[in-house]
């Protein structure tokens, strides 16, 4: 496969440098929200504050590259921008995807394979009274030292 | 101007063999037994899908400057999420 592009023909700034602004301004739109919400004080306000920079962010990149009767020259093409925002949204589901596919079959393999390994006469055969008898005997013995240290 | 679902089925390809082939080699590195054996398969699996995205017939500099809007995008997501980290520890 032939993996050359075409860097001198305004790729970097109709794909690369379009979607870098949709990505900051999708982060902090998203990271604005839930801190705007779930903040309190000033927390609440930086969130406010990452809510429209992001706002803004996304706003800045229709504006550069839509007719949008602001009288800016825009920057991006809008074909190509389209395309470059479906590449970056298809990639995104198509990693989710494959998270969820990777989730599920990890929990239908039944990975605790090592129970087979355990010898279960072992645990049959204790008695737990006795155990349990032996273990208040230690706790005792051990709080009557710590008091007769005291004293 | 490509076409759109090609762009789209080419990189939802790529998405889920990117995740695939990271989580395959997070898995069979650190799993054991059974857990190690489906993330091998999964590592060879993500190859595959690899593999099969970038031989088929597909315009490959569409397909690059795809991938290159992709980088830029999760790029962008990440100094999104650094600008809220350093906001909020400066505060």
């Amino acid at each position: 496969m032939d993996m050359s592009t075409e860097i001198g023909d305004g790729v970097i700034m109709d794909y690369f440098v379009s979607m870098l602004l949709i990505g900051i301004g999708v982060a902090l739109l998203a990271t604005g929200l839930f801190t705007s919400y779930f903040g309190a004080g000033k927390s609440q306000k930086i969130g406010l504050g990452l809510l429209v920079t992001g706002i803004l962010a996304i706003i800045i990149t229709y504006i550069l590259t839509f007719e949008a009767g602001t009288g800016v020259t825009t920057q991006f093409d809008d074909g190509v921008f389209m395309d470059a925002l479906v590449s970056g949204i298809s990639a995104l589901a198509g990693m989710i995807i494959g998270m969820f596919v990777i989730l599920f079959v990890l929990m239908k393999v039944d990975t605790v394979d090592d129970l087979e390994d355990l010898d279960l006469e072992d645990l049959e055969d204790l008695d737990l009274d006795e155990e349990l008898k032996k273990l208040e005997k230690e706790l005792n013995a051990e709080s009557t030292d710590s008091s007769g240290e005291e004293e | 101007m490509a076409e759109t679902s090609e762009i789209a089925i080419s990189m939802l390809i790529v998405g889920s063999a990117l995740s695939m082939l990271l989580m395959g080699l997070l898995i069979s590195y650190y799993g054991s037994s059974k857990t190690r054996n489906v993330g091998i398969l999964f590592l060879a699996l993500g190859i595959a899908l690899m593999y099969y995205v970038t031989s088929m017939a597909y315009d490959s500099v569409v397909f690059m400057n795809s991938i290159l809007a992709f980088v830029g995008g999760m790029l962008g997501g990440i100094i999104g999420i650094v600008i809220f980290l350093v906001a909020i520890i400066k505060s």
